[in-house]
């Protein structure tokens, strides 16, 4: 995983022995939004996609999503168009269809999508589990090993393909007659591989609308572009080699090293999917495409449930949308309702990876969201505010550690090292600190606003200072290591 | 009529002030990054990621001689009598030039040339001699996924402005191929390549030659059973020596056509210090086909630099199998003696003026 450059060189699935040891990691030679590839793509698609009619317009967007998604791995282009056929047809027949017969195409398409996630995510988890099992019962029977690539944003685009029949079926939505603007709302390039998780009702209707040339789009598309290389290349990239140290032999680090690392890994993370996010945001919106916000200053929240309505808000909506509201929400017995919230926490720590660790990392924040909910009183003064933020900053950073770690030996070690003391401690360079002050600088200062809508009404001087600075930033911390976005692998 | 002209005409010089105000500060602001840039971070980052250009700068300023070497000129045994490099007992030959290297472990042609083309006009170098190593040319050092890290320091040689450079790095404007690209291309290269013998051979691809080892082919050196490791190791010299430079195609033979450009261009007298090889471990592991194509491939460079006026000393077989450091593998660390057989060599040919 990217935790290691030496994993994150290898294109094949690796796997590691023993339960909870299992993980992936796949290589990204293809069009990062941090390469100068998409750096040429960008402008190319985006001057083509005004000076092209707006009937001709979905032909050039499905185009480069493919280019785009070719980039990595060519072949598994084809996954995604198997997809797209099965769930467009669905959709209509849903449509149509009465009674039992919704629900029969609605988990027909359902299963396809999740059949091809399990496949690919999690056929390796599943079969060495139950070998595990199997051992542990004394049988002398193995499984095949399944060792298959993962396709990139196959968990996005799976879920914005289920969002869309599921909505059909409520009837909330009108099925997409024309094949191609569907497949232009799973494949859309700027967050195809790792969202924001779009509607249909939202981002398919903007495909068929016409934008026209509009120096405000395309200003601030630039600005978000900016913003978010910034957040990625100097911060996240900045902080990735001193938490991959530390994490690689946790043994070897000082209490306070191994207590450094946990907490840079909380920016690096933010920062690189916020990066991420604000890049895809700022991509779209270029050729007039408004996307979700995907981060709300996640970790200025006082409480965890306030920590999940700003921490990746497409994949929480979906969650609630789909998976917490049908259970029955919070409309049912108390112990019912917290199974629910076990559930729906567990599936989006298994969401995000094929590990044990990702279900305890889902599970540790659901204990929390139900300790807070059951024993939070009203806040009332600023010290309990500052009371809650510690609690929540705190309790979000100690469960990364389960996030990052690629077993539960790994996370262990690091949490008995935090009360051990190694030798080795980490250099805290002045490029490392000056990333983590200029990043806790600006998630302040913005306070979850948009940096576009942030800076836009700024003075002139002002706006082309922090432009300054960003590409100041950009040039003078990035290390230029081809870094993958961490978002990708899932 | 007159007063939408008047509106239209308005509004065009509104969005022409506009788009000349930001071009005027988008220019401003590259000026000053560059600035700014260039004297407070570019030295940090050439002694993070180009540590070799700032040593080539210091030494350009205060050598006669300047020797471009990879791990050669950089690795002695613990046991050597003397732990003196090829570069210092050349050194020793002309007492009254200095003689200075820049070393880095398996640096290229590639790098060589950039480096070279940083010399400035002004510094005291009036020699350079750069190694010429064979293996440089093998499918596995030129997709060596040691290519990514050297060809990012590359980005920063480049003569260009120091902000760009860095811009180009950190987007990644380099050769930065993944580990299974590169070794994607060595095994087509050692799947389809074809050698051609002026006799009959069995193998004609180093895939056949190394399978065919691997699986009793050296049976043709003789008859008695190979240890496991006496397998691996010629069918380790078969991947490392058994290619026939393509001049066309090769990558080093551009960089080594380029450095002599660039040295004619600079007035530099270029010498290019062909490398010993353990031709001897090579003949008596493989066979003559692998000494062949060996001699095939040195001939080809002797005569091609001859021609352009370079002065190519050969040392390529000069050196006993004995003096190579590295018995189980294929390297060009060599024992005291065989740094030394080199340096003299050098210096026979060599005339520093």
């Amino acid at each position: 995983v990217w935790q290691d450059k030496e994993k994150r060189e290898s294109l094949k699935v690796t796997f590691m022995d023993g339960l909870g040891g299992f993980h992936y990691s796949i290589i990204f030679a293809g069009m990062l939004f941090n390469s100068w590839e998409f750096l040429v793509f960008l402008p190319v698609v985006v001057a083509c996609y005004y000076l092209l009619q707006q009937k001709y317009r979905w032909m050039l967007l499905l185009l480069a999503s493919c280019v785009f998604y070719m980039y990595f791995i060519p072949k598994y282009i084809l996954i995604l168009f198997v997809l797209i056929l099965i769930d467009y047809v669905a959709a209509i027949f849903i449509h149509k269809a009465r009674g039992g017969r919704r629900k029969l195409l609605l988990i027909v398409s359902l299963a396809a999508n999740l059949g091809l996630l399990c496949y690919y995510k999690y056929a390796l988890l599943i079969t060495d589990s139950l070998q595990a099992l199997v051992q542990l019962a004394g049988l002398h029977i193995y499984l095949p090993e399944i060792h298959v690539v993962l396709p990139i944003g196959l968990s996005f685009h799976t879920f914005q393909s289920m969002a869309y029949t599921i909505e059909v079926y409520k009837g909330r939505q009108e099925p997409e007659r024309h094949l191609g603007i569907y497949a232009v709302y799973v494949l859309f390039f700027p967050q195809m591989v790792a969202g924001p998780i779009e509607r249909f009702e939202t981002l398919g209707n903007q495909l068929k609308q016409f934008h026209p040339f509009q120096m405000q789009n395309l200003v601030n598309g630039l600005r978000l572009v900016l913003f978010g290389l910034f957040i990625k290349m100097a911060v996240a990239d900045q902080l990735s080699p001193f938490v991959d140290a530390v994490y690689k032999s946790p043994e070897t680090y000082t209490s306070f090293s191994v207590m450094s690392a946990m907490v840079l890994f909380s920016f690096q993370i933010y920062a690189d999917f916020w990066g991420y996010s604000t890049i895809a945001i700022g991509s779209a919106c270029m050729m007039g495409v408004n996307l979700m916000d995907n981060f709300r200053a996640p970790y200025l929240s006082t409480s965890i449930s306030a920590f999940w309505s700003r921490w990746h808000i497409s994949l929480s909506t979906w969650f609630k949308d789909y998976v917490y509201i049908p259970l029955g929400g919070n409309r049912t017995t108390v112990v019912r309702w917290c199974i629910n919230i076990l559930i729906v926490f567990g599936l989006s720590g298994l969401w995000h990876g094929a590990s044990w660790t990702f279900l305890v990392w889902g599970v540790i924040h659901a204990a929390m969201y139900l300790i807070e909910r059951f024993f939070k009183k009203e806040v009332t003064s600023a010290f309990q505010r500052t009371l809650g933020w510690l609690f929540t900053f705190c309790g979000v950073t100690l469960a990364w550690v389960f996030f990052r770690s690629h077993s539960f030996e790994q996370a262990s070690l690091m949490f008995s090292q935090l009360f051990a003391d190694g030798t080795t401690s980490l250099r805290f360079t002045w490029q490392l600190i000056t990333a983590v002050v200029l990043f806790v600088l600006a998630d302040g200062i913005m306070q979850g606003k948009r940096f576009d809508l942030f800076i836009q009404h700024k003075a002139l001087v002002w706006r082309w200072l922090v432009y300054g600075i960003l590409l100041l930033g950009i040039v003078s911390l990035s290390v230029g290591d081809d870094q993958p976005f961490i978002y990708f692998q899932f | 009529m007159t007063n939408r002209l008047f509106i239209s005409s308005f509004k065009m010089s509104r969005n022409i002030s506009y788009i000349a105000v930001r071009v005027l500060l988008g220019i401003g602001l590259s000026a000053t990054l560059s600035l700014v840039y260039t004297q407070f971070f570019w030295q940090e980052d050439l002694a993070t990621y180009g540590e070799q250009l700032p040593e080539l700068w210091q030494k350009a300023d205060s050598c006669d001689v300047l020797y471009f070497a990879e791990s050669s000129n950089a690795t002695y045994a613990d046991t050597d009598t003397s732990q003196k490099s090829i570069s210092e007992y050349f050194a020793d030959h002309v007492p009254n030039k200095k003689v200075c290297a820049l070393n880095k472990g398996a640096v290229h042609a590639g790098v060589f040339l950039a480096l070279i083309k940083q010399i400035p006009d002004s510094s005291k170098v009036k020699t350079i001699i750069v190694t010429m190593n064979l293996r440089s040319f093998d499918a596995a050092w030129v997709h060596s996924e040691l290519e990514t890290p050297l060809m990012k320091s590359n980005v920063l040689y480049a003569k260009r402005n120091p902000l760009l450079n860095k811009l180009f790095m950190s987007f990644g404007y380099y050769d930065h191929q993944t580990k299974e690209e590169r070794n994607a291309h060595v095994e087509h290269q050692w799947r389809y390549d074809t050698l051609n013998f002026p006799f009959e051979y069995p193998y004609r691809t180093v895939r056949a030659w190394d399978d065919g080892f691997a699986n009793g082919g050296y049976e043709i050196i003789d008859d008695t059973i190979w240890s496991y490791e006496k397998v691996s190791l010629a069918c380790h010299y078969i991947k490392t020596y058994a290619f026939q430079i393509d001049t066309l195609t090769n990558p080093r033979i551009k960089d080594f056509d380029e450095i002599v450009k660039v040295a004619k261009a600079k007035k530099l007298q270029l010498v290019f210090n062909l490398l010993a090889e353990n031709v001897e471990y090579a003949d008596s592991l493989v066979g003559k086909p692998l000494s062949y194509l060996m001699y095939q491939n040195k001939n080809l460079l002797m005569d091609r630099y001859n021609k352009d006026g370079v002065t190519v000393v050969d040392n390529f077989d000069i050196v006993a199998g004995y003096n190579f450091m590295d018995q189980n593998w294929t390297t060009e660390h060599y024992f005291a003696e065989g740094r030394k057989q080199i340096a003299d060599r050098l210096s026979l040919y060599v005339k520093i003026p």
